[in-house]
């Protein structure tokens, strides 16, 4: 398994982990109040649990198992995978930080567009993988 | 296929029916229950479904700690699914009552206790899958780049 695809898969537990959490809490604030102020955590449960949960795990496991190319590098360049995995941590990370900080909009922009760059390099790094290589045995 | 990976994929499977027939039923405007059943559907298809999916191919896939090995049905793996099972469906029955009962003390630990399992069961998955998650170890004399 490549190490871009370990972080990330690592990663998406850690925030499934985070995400449920606050969902259980979120679930018990609703049968009996904990704190008024729990309910600015519901944005936060959603992003987590698809974008640092969902997204990242199936990209994780598409870098490390889609079809490796014959020559060259097996999965693209190396750093591009990196970049991919950097930029979508830094996106979830800034999309946390700015439901949490509403006063800071900004954060959210940056954090879609931090999104935005790292699901392109990602779907530049996937699309020549996705092939067969079942004519080549014919 | 291992026996709790068909577990997670039927329950999935199950959870998927019944998210996609809350979803009719909310359209149907002489049952609908307005906003109730959402949270319910949601959570029956993003976790009940989809997450319960990738989990049980995740165990079954995923490289083993030790090579060769026959594919065994770990204690954590177990406790994934049961925990996750039995705290969805404590919260599928309680959720949509609680604006009923609210700050009542059985409905409180009802849905405490399904909290509690639901966030167990991913710490148990975790710690399933975490050790199985790492990069292929490189034999002596072989190239990096064939790792993986």
């Amino acid at each position: 398994m490549p190490e871009q695809s370990v972080w990330m898969i690592r990663l998406s537990m850690i925030y499934l982990l985070i995400a449920i959490t606050i969902g259980g809490v979120l679930l018990i604030h609703k049968s009996t109040p904990l704190h008024p102020g729990v309910w600015a955590l519901l944005p936060v449960h959603f992003e987590l649990a698809i974008w640092g949960w969902l997204v990242q795990f199936v990209m994780g496991t598409a870098y490390w198992m889609f079809p490796r190319h014959l020559t060259g590098e097996a999965r693209g360049a190396d750093a591009r995978g990196w970049i991919v995995f950097l930029l979508f941590n830094a996106g979830v990370l800034l999309l946390v930080g700015g439901h949490l900080l509403a006063t800071l909009p900004i954060l959210r922009v940056l954090a879609r567009g931090s999104l935005l760059i790292s699901i392109l390099l990602f779907i530049t790094l996937m699309w020549n993988r996705v092939v067969t290589y079942r004519d080549l045995h014919d | 296929m291992p026996r709790i990976t068909r577990l997670f994929i039927k329950s999935g499977m199950i959870y998927f029916l019944a998210g996609i027939l809350l979803a009719l039923i909310a359209e149907l405007p002489d049952v609908s229950t307005g906003a109730l059943l959402l949270p319910v559907y949601w959570h029956m298809i993003v976790i009940g479904w989809i997450t319960q999916v990738i989990m049980g191919v995740s165990i079954w896939m995923f490289p083993r700690k030790k090579r060769g090995k026959r594919k065994e049905e770990t204690f954590a793996a177990n406790a994934a699914f049961w925990c996750l099972n039995i705290g969805l469906v404590l919260r599928f029955l309680a959720e949509p009552f609680l604006p009923f009962y609210f700050n009542e003390s059985w409905i409180v630990l009802v849905i405490v206790l399904s909290s509690f399992l639901q966030i167990a069961a991913i710490g148990f998955y975790t710690a399933e899958i975490w050790p199985r998650v790492r990069p292929r170890p490189t034999r002596k004399g072989q190239p990096k780049k064939a790792k993986g």
